[in-house]
């Protein structure tokens, strides 16, 4: 195979989903590491034909496996997004309190706000401005995966924990939920899959990779945080400064 | 997890061969697992007693993996061979009955075993079909051996079939019924394993205890 880019040592696991060694000896599929994988936003993790979608059983298997998931996240944020939820969360586990009345305070300004019509932010705890169009998620959380399944991710979130990122300064994972124009998301991604690379491991050194735990599931940490994405909240002048952490999904 | 090795009836691999598939199921990431797939296959495809329950060890072997690093290796190349396997089902029955027979049976065992979310594999429902369909042609049901396999698989995964798909379960029974009915040639315990799995389906995959006194008391000589 030709020789590794810059980034494919980054990369945990082979083309074929193997995990790599540090010592990358994946050398039978040649592709994987001639691809500048920092800007390419594949469709698949793994090389597609041209004539779109792959036909092999193995292929077909992890797409419905993944579609299920989507779908799994979708209604666990759809629910999440009511009211319930808070109630919820306030009885099983007292640290979720605080965030209640950073939310508590958000429902009331999101109520006043809704004659602006900013088509920016875009609720995604609403049901109607949600993007719910499978083809669209699985495509996105291919896009999320394929982000996430990078020694530079998996670094960075045990380097800062949630509670120490700070928007703007640490990437934050772009919410496939909400809904946005086809370039705005990819540019979104992009941006993301730059900023991770601050947390690229130096080339050339051994180490011992750790796995963290399932990186496809929309953990609960992930949910509640994009309840609290309100991008419009964070820039706006009214936002309780004191309140506003914005512990940000990576 | 504490498996005995006879769970998975691996004794008929070599020594070297049971030690790889013993490592294969504690340790996956540790081993080349398209060479375990492919032992896997090559023995299902052989061996009609093996390939009965082979789909325990790679549904062990599967979540293993997926416990240990979340990795999807082994389905894949497992999958993917029983893809190329079934492309070439009609040359393998023309080459050897018992080892189409087996392929049937291992890929419907794979079927049942392996699920995503405890859903069946939607890959995998036409392609079953499509073997189910084959055993129920008329030369097909000439031979003993294919229509015990196909009666064997509808007791096994037969209404899990009708539930993902009805409609080619319905076009299967049109099948087994003209089978019954209309073709010459059929041996006698044929014709009973066709009656018995008529009345199987009509009676909602399960057989009233009357019928089941008919096809499966001992008769007094």
């Amino acid at each position: 195979s030709s020789g590794p880019s810059r980034w494919s040592h980054c990369r945990k696991r082979g083309i074929d989903g193997s995990l790599r060694s540090h010592s990358d000896e994946d050398g039978d599929d040649g592709h994987s590491d001639s691809r500048n994988s920092s800007f390419t936003t594949p469709e698949s993790a793994a090389p597609v034909s041209r004539c779109g979608r792959q036909s092999d059983w193995g292929s077909q298997v992890e797409d419905e496996e993944m579609r299920q998931d989507v779908h799994r996240d979708m209604q666990r944020s759809l629910f999440e997004g009511c009211h319930y939820y808070l109630l919820f969360v306030d009885v099983i586990c007292p640290l979720f309190r605080y965030r209640r009345r950073i939310l508590g305070s958000e429902v009331n300004q999101r109520e006043r706000k809704t004659s602006s019509g900013s088509s920016g932010s875009c609720d995604s705890r609403e049901g109607e401005n949600m993007e719910t169009d499978e083809a669209v998620l699985m495509r996105r959380q291919k896009q999320i995966s394929y982000g996430k399944n990078t020694l530079a991710y998996d670094r960075y979130i045990k380097e800062v924990p949630k509670h120490m990122r700070q928007p703007g300064v640490h990437p934050k994972t772009p919410n496939k939920f909400r809904k946005y124009s086809r370039r705005s998301w990819d540019q979104q991604i992009k941006l993301w899959r730059v900023k991770l690379h601050a947390w690229d491991p130096p080339a050339g050194c051994s180490q011992e990779h750790t796995l963290s735990d399932n990186i496809e599931e929309l953990d609960l940490d992930d949910i509640v945080d994009i309840e609290l994405d309100f991008p419009s909240l964070a820039e706006s002048q009214n936002a309780p400064s004191s309140l506003v952490v914005h512990s940000s999904a990576a | 997890m504490e498996n005995c090795s006879e769970d998975y009836r691996i004794q008929s691999f070599d020594v070297d061969t049971q030690k790889l598939l013993k490592t294969a199921l504690k340790d996956p990431s540790s081993v080349n697992l398209e060479k375990v797939s492919n032992i896997l296959v090559d023995q299902s495809l052989k061996d009609s007693l093996f390939s009965k329950e082979a789909g325990r060890i790679c549904y062990t072997i599967v979540q293993a993996e997926a416990k240990q690093n979340n990795g999807t290796v082994f389905r894949r190349h497992l999958l993917n061979r029983l893809q190329q396997e079934f492309k070439e089902r009609e040359e393998t029955r023309k080459r050897s009955l018992q080892g189409w027979v087996s392929y049937v049976t291992f890929i419907c065992n794979i079927f049942d075993y392996l699920k995503v979310n405890n859903m069946p594999m939607v890959a995998l429902v036409l392609p079953v079909y499509d073997c189910l369909m084959r055993l129920a042609q008329p030369d097909a049901l000439l031979n003993e051996e294919e229509v015990d396999c196909l009666v064997l698989q509808l007791h096994r995964i037969g209404e899990q079939l009708e539930k993902v798909n009805s409609q080619r379960m319905d076009e299967l029974f049109f099948l087994l019924r003209d089978g019954f009915l209309l073709q010459e040639g059929l041996t006698s315990m044929a014709r009973l394993l066709l009656l018995e799995v008529l009345e199987f389906r009509a009676g909602g995959w399960m057989l009233s205890s009357t019928a089941h006194k008919y096809y499966y008391s001992e008769i007094a000589d």
